[in-house]
């Protein structure tokens, strides 16, 4: 028998020595565990159509420069922050000093700060579910740690750019981790973005930790290239009547891979997930995600679409979980896809567990195709077809665009939108 | 204006247009009645550019432009305008998105300008208040939730905003009340012109009370069996489709239907 592929060895020799003692102890811990550490195949249920876009050659373990120039990203109005291959590039962010707020790269933790951090990574995420994370701890070479105080609210949105520069093969780990506190308030946009065509790997982890009342808005952009593999992961951990908001929008690649994991252990915490995904060519994307009702009365409501072109591949997997003692809770989670070819797949896959008694969850997928009705209709009004197979797939989404409360992300998702149709559809 | 000669259209290989020839002329109003089945909406959609159907064998000309050369959107920017039977209901196009990207793909392909936002916003709400549809139903998604009244009136609406050279009307008085039928009818009405021809289909001979037309034609098997003047609708509706030798069964149901009505 053929044994299991395991993680190359070559990836456990993380660089960036300038972080503070008790993260770099945290890394080499989280490192020793993987040796060996078995890879998912096709036989891995949570990987079954995604392990064989996974190629990690030993030329993707190499870090790659956090020198180099920076890519165009969104226009952005409000604080910025930019990571360039996993290392924060201190010159090209822009932030004030905010009463309340800290931002600080983990380089710049002092051990106290360091050490109060390092006890708290990873506590969002379940490890056996998002393993790939795990890379991720063992290779981090820098991230960003945010600490709301209590009430305190960041005025503007926070815009994070995850640059990957791929002038050589190797991999990215950046990491965010945020800890708001009490009734603290603040709208985060992660961009994910490439230049240069070598292959490389960008493997991300977000945690947020929201105390009781505290109210976060996640947005999520991906627009990296044909060459770049993303991973990434997202943890939540709200407490009592706190509100989590996620906007995730997602252009294809080789490999895209999203898990969003939200527990719900405060009573009254709500969070909503939005997802809209769009495939083309032979592109790739795999979300899955997982909402634990823990806590009594919580609500969760997830809307995601998926867009599949060509011969592309988008999966979405959307696993609800409610606890025993979690009465009351109200869960809802609705999956649509379109197909905009015969040789495009999309696999959707509700996965619901429920072991209270009285709580009320809803879940319903569809996949179907353009109406050919609803074409006619408009080019019988003398519609061309191009821009009327444009406005029903932007009917798909639209719902969900107009809920992405940051305008730079709008316009930057539907500038992106707008080349796909182009390529999509043709004038006849 | 426009001439149809020995149409022939099927659909999955079952024939329903077998040999339909018609001429119509610009500024005048022809009605074409018929039973079910009669091929009636067959026709409408095959002029239209429907894919459903297939055109077997004949011509259609519009002002001497052979219609089936040319793709349905085609069609329509020179000038073809069908007010569907049942309209489509489009959740997240807003209607005013869509009458204002119709109204510039015709002024593109005149090499006319194309109107702003604003610009058409006043264009739209005046022709809106003409067939009596509040204007709060451009921002409504295109006729998502409409009323059947509602959706006849916004295909109405599409007819004046599109000026079109050739209005065909399927069944645009089914599923109206009376005070609807007359919002449509003036709405018609408002759009006969002598640059313009106007083909109204319909089952039911009560919207002819409303919009007289010059000819009537009965259709039935896929043929047109008998044309007449407007008189020709009443002696229908007094005597049914059965002195024609065509069976119908709903036809005295219905036109006793629509008698009550009045």
């Amino acid at each position: 028998m053929k044994s299991a592929p395991t993680l190359s060895s070559a990836f456990l020799e993380p660089a960036g020595d300038f972080l503070p003692a008790p993260l770099l102890e945290l890394r080499k811990q989280r490192g020793t565990a993987l040796v060996d550490m078995p890879l998912p195949t096709r036989k891995t249920e949570n990987w079954k159509y995604s392990s064989r876009h996974l190629k990690l050659s030993d030329e993707l373990a190499a870090t790659l420069p956090s020198t180099g120039k920076d890519g165009t990203s969104l226009s952005m109005p409000g604080y910025r922050v930019v990571f360039r291959n996993g290392v924060m590039v201190p010159e090209a962010s822009d932030y004030p000093d905010l009463k309340g707020v800290s931002i600080q790269r983990f380089a710049d933790l002092s051990d106290g700060e360091a050490s109060g951090l390092a006890e708290r990574m990873d506590n969002t995420l379940d490890s056996h579910a998002v393993q790939m994370a795990r890379l991720n701890s063992a290779r981090f070479e820098d991230g960003l740690y945010i600490q709301l105080d209590k009430e305190a609210v960041l005025d503007q949105p926070l815009f994070i750019v995850h640059e990957v520069t791929a002038s050589s093969s190797g991999s990215a780990y950046p990491r965010i981790y945020v800890d708001a506190a009490r009734h603290s308030q603040m709208t985060l946009v992660e961009e994910y973005i490439s230049s240069g065509s070598e292959p490389v790997m960008v493997n991300t982890v977000a945690e947020f930790s929201l105390a009781e009342g505290a109210q976060i808005t996640s947005v999520r952009l991906t627009l990296e290239g044909e060459n770049v593999q993303h991973i990434g992961a997202t943890g939540v951990r709200q407490a009592e009547s706190s509100r989590f908001e996620s906007h995730t929008v997602g252009f294809g690649g080789p490999l895209r891979r999203h898990d969003l994991q939200v527990r719900l252990e405060g009573q009254g915490a709500e969070c909503k997930l939005n997802g809209v995904v769009v495939t083309q060519g032979k592109q790739h994307y795999d979300n899955h995600t997982s909402i634990d009702h823990v806590a009594a009365h919580c609500n969760s409501e997830e809307t995601y679409r998926n867009i599949a072109a060509d011969q592309s591949h988008a999966i979405f997997n959307g696993r609800i979980h409610i606890h025993q003692d979690a009465q009351k809770s109200n869960a809802n989670m609705n999956n649509k896809n379109l197909l905009l070819s015969t040789g495009a797949e999309i696999d959707t896959k509700p996965e619901l567990e429920i072991y209270a008694d009285d709580v009320q969850c809803a879940h319903g997928a569809t996949i179907g195709q353009l109406d050919k009705t609803s074409l006619f209709y408009l080019i019988s009004r003398g519609i061309g077809r191009r821009e009327a197979n444009t406005l029903l797939t932007m009917a798909f989404i639209n719902e969900l665009v107009e809920q992405i409360p940051v305008e730079a992300v709008r316009e930057a998702a539907q500038l992106r939108l707008n080349d796909f149709f182009d390529q999509t559809f043709e004038e006849v | 204006m426009l001439s149809i000669k020995n149409l022939h259209a099927s659909v999955e290989g079952e024939e329903i247009l077998k040999g339909i020839n018609l001429e119509i002329k610009a500024g005048e109003v022809h009605a074409i009645m018929g039973p079910n089945g009669s091929g009636k909406s067959t026709l409408s959609q095959v002029l239209a550019g429907s894919e459903t159907f297939e055109v077997t064998e004949g011509e259609i000309t519009l002002n001497g432009e052979n219609l089936l050369d040319l793709e349905t959107e085609e069609r329509a920017r020179e000038g073809v305008f069908l007010a569907f039977q049942y309209p489509v209901e489009i959740p997240g196009v807003s209607n005013l998105q869509f009458l204002r990207t119709a109204v510039n793909a015709m002024r593109t392909h005149r090499g006319e300008p194309e109107m702003n936002a604003a610009e058409f916003m006043k264009h739209a709400k005046e022709v809106s208040k003409q067939v009596d549809l509040d204007p709060a139903f451009l921002k409504r998604g295109v006729n998502e939730g409409f009323s059947g009244g509602e959706k006849k009136r916004n295909e109405i609406l599409q007819a004046l905003l599109l000026q079109p050279k050739l209005a065909i009307l399927d069944e645009t008085d089914s599923g109206l009340d009376i005070d609807a039928l007359h919002v449509v009818s003036d709405g018609v009405n408002a759009l006969r012109a002598k640059d313009r021809a106007i083909l109204m289909v319909t089952h039911y001979q009560r919207l002819l009370n409303h919009i007289v037309p010059d000819y009537v034609h009965v259709l039935a098997g896929g043929k047109i069996v008998k044309s007449g003047g407007r008189e020709l609708a009443h002696e229908l509706e007094e005597r049914g489709y059965g002195w024609l030798g065509v069976k119908d069964e709903e036809a005295s149901a219905s036109s006793a239907a629509s008698s009550s009505t009045q």
